[in-house]
């Protein structure tokens, strides 16, 4: 039986009043099972960033709620969130955020700390998390001394640290090469299958799709149908066929992530070049 | 727990040395200031200190010697020689001016003190004691380019020196003796004392009461008082340029260790975003700035006591005049002082830091 981990209803994010008034995120409706992958993908100012700041407790939203075990968390007081993003949630980000005044195993055993384990077993449980991660050789290291996939595993050993039930994951993949981003890929997928937690990735990298058990279009700060959304022939994007700029060739209409590549796309056109994406 | 604060203070150490030093230079003007003050003020009750006598009798309300005037009829220390627990009793006369010297002047104590009687140098390293027209001048006057048989002016006459006494010269002044009927001369007091030295064969304090009680006109002190009034007073009349001191070098090591936490929390500002969106609450990022403060000025301190102790140790060598003196009780001041700075100087990186939003996890860094 599934369980659900992560539930958002209703959320909504607006910043600003009056005429400045944005409104990044509305009326989005989510749940994530435990073991699941959900990936959330958009185009740049979509909310995606937002969404994941709310889900992860360091945002209120404007309105709605957010479930996490059971325990609505909007309503929890902001003097207890420092320690429900402790326990709850394991963050992995683009640029990997590691305390570059910390060795590997210190940046994962700080955020066990955080989560009220201390001393040996703080650091024996450091050690197994980043040998699983197969970095057992890579402790004492600094993260000036990792490469980039290293310093990836150890962030997300370190979001592993207090065994959280929802790992939210920005851009996992996008400081790293083709090979590694897929390794990351996978491992955060095997984390999500092997430890029973809901994974939710926001990325541009559609490499991700191969992992993830669900993909969602964020748009304008709303949840669109993804099979409804056309395929940017430059880039590979999706984008919403509504507001996506566009091109007719041959009574057939081509849609495009932005003016520049539509343009590209008319100019290899004129140029007899192919029209396929790279 | 993982020493995240001295990690991140020591990631770089050059600003972290600068930061000590910075507030240990703060200390050691502190420190170095009060020791000066401490050595002076021992080395200006010196004369009372060693001097053999148990009880001081001066004019009545006079309580010491420096920016006081006592008159006491020299009629009276044969009234006193007769009471009760007295062993002995020796007027001296006492007065202050420049010593004149090829080389310069040099502010003086003089003391007149009855020839083969107490209240002279209590050690001659040359010389004898003094004649008529001679007196004994301390050894640290070499510097003005004195030696025996040599002639001085001071209260307006020429002395020869007959011998040298040591210790009796500060950083303010030096001391003198002669003969008491030499001074008197030229005080021009005839059958007149400063003060009255007693030597009790009982309790100084049931003596001192006593001669209080028998003898009209005076008042009377135990050397341990009369040397604590004396060291109070000069210390009244310092205490206002000492604290504007003191102010000062708190006002350094508070801009000092403010812009070291200050400089270290800016560039850290996405360090401690990541630690606050991990989870470290309120209370957890204080700790951190606190720590890194306390850290700061514990080794600057420990630092400034022991270059302070270093400044006395070749002041000593190079002006025995100047006494550097660190008590405990500056000790006690200064570290008071430097968490007193720790604490002041954390509160405007402690509000920086309130107020880094966790969610700055999720901005690029390029």
């Amino acid at each position: 039986m599934s369980t659900t981990a992560l539930a958002a209803r209703q959320l909504d994010k607006t910043f600003g009043e009056g005429p400045t008034e944005v409104h990044a995120v509305h009326g989005v409706d989510l749940e994530i099972q435990a073991g699941e992958v959900v990936l959330i993908m958009g185009p740049s100012g979509s909310g995606k960033t937002t969404l994941l700041s709310m889900l992860g407790a360091m945002l209120r939203p404007t309105s709605g709620e957010i479930v996490v075990d059971g325990n609505n968390i909007t309503v929890i007081p902001e003097s207890r969130l420092p320690k429900l993003r402790a326990t709850t949630f394991g963050f992995v980000f683009q640029d990997f955020n590691l305390l570059g005044a910390l060795t590997a195993l210190e940046n994962v055993e700080f955020a066990i700390n955080l989560g009220g384990v201390t001393g040996r077993h703080a650091r024996k449980r450091a050690e197994e998390l980043l040998t699983r991660l197969g970095l057992a050789d890579r402790l004492s290291f600094r993260p000036d001394q990792l490469s980039g996939g290293e310093k990836q595993r150890v962030a997300i050993a370190r979001a592993l640290a207090n065994q959280p039930p929802v790992i939210l994951a920005d851009e996992p993949t996008a400081n790293l090469d083709s090979k590694i981003g897929h390794d990351i890929a996978r491992l955060l997928r095997r984390i999500a299958t092997e430890d029973k937690r809901a994974v939710v990735m926001v990325s541009h990298d559609i490499r991700l799709k191969d992992v993830a058990d669900r993909i969602l279009w964020l748009e304008d700060g709303a949840f669109r149908e993804l099979h409804t959304m056309a395929t940017d022939p430059i880039c590979g994007m999706s984008v919403d066929p509504k507001s996506a700029p566009h091109l007719q060739i041959d009574g057939e209409i081509v849609y495009f992530c932005s003016t520049a590549c539509r343009d590209e796309y008319a100019t290899a056109g004129s140029n007899g070049t192919s029209h396929r994406p790279a | 727990m993982v020493p995240v604060a001295r990690r991140i203070l020591l990631t770089d150490r050059r600003r972290a040395l600068l930061g000590v030093a910075g507030v240990a230079v703060a200390l050691v003007m502190a420190l170095t200031l009060d020791g000066v003050f401490a050595g002076t003020t021992r080395q200006v009750s010196h004369y009372i200190d060693t001097s053999p006598a148990d009880v001081f009798v001066s004019q009545e309300g006079v309580r010491t010697i420096h920016m006081a005037l006592s008159v006491v009829p020299v009629a009276v220390v044969d009234q006193i020689r007769e009471l009760p627990g007295v062993a002995w009793a020796e007027p001296i006369l006492f007065s202050s001016d420049a010593l004149r010297v090829p080389a310069g002047r040099r502010p003086s104590y003089v003391i007149g003190f009855p020839r083969g009687g107490r209240g002279g140098p209590q050690t001659l390293v040359e010389g004898r004691e003094p004649g008529t027209g001679e007196m004994v001048i301390d050894d640290s006057a070499a510097a003005l380019d004195i030696a025996l048989g040599d002639e001085v002016e001071v209260m307006g006459r020429t002395w020869r020196v007959s011998g040298l006494t040591t210790g009796m010269t500060s950083i303010v002044n030096t001391s003198v003796y002669v003969t008491f009927d030499d001074l008197a001369t030229v005080l021009g007091w005839p059958d007149t004392a400063s003060y009255i030295l007693i030597g009790s064969s009982g309790d100084p304090e049931a003596v001192a009461a006593s001669i209080e009680a028998a003898v009209l006109g005076v008042s009377t002190q135990t050397r341990q008082r009369f040397s604590a009034e004396e060291r109070s007073v000069v210390k009244e009349m310092s205490t206002d340029l000492l604290n504007i001191m003191s102010l000062a070098a708190f006002l350094v090591g508070l801009a000092v260790i403010g812009l070291v936490l200050y400089a270290a929390v800016l560039s850290r500002l996405r360090d401690i975003g990541v630690m606050k969106a991990l989870g470290l609450g309120r209370l957890g990022v204080s700790r951190l700035v606190l720590t890194q403060a306390l850290w700061t000025v514990v080794t600057a301190l420990a630092l400034a006591v022991a270059v302070t102790f270093g400044i006395g140790a070749i002041v000593a060598a190079l002006a025995p005049d100047i006494d550097v003196v660190v008590e405990a009780a500056s000790l006690l001041r200064a570290g008071v002082g430097a968490v007193l700075v720790a604490g002041v100087g954390v509160i405007i990186p402690l509000i920086k830091v309130w107020r880094v939003d966790p969610a700055t996890v999720f901005r690029r860094t390029s």
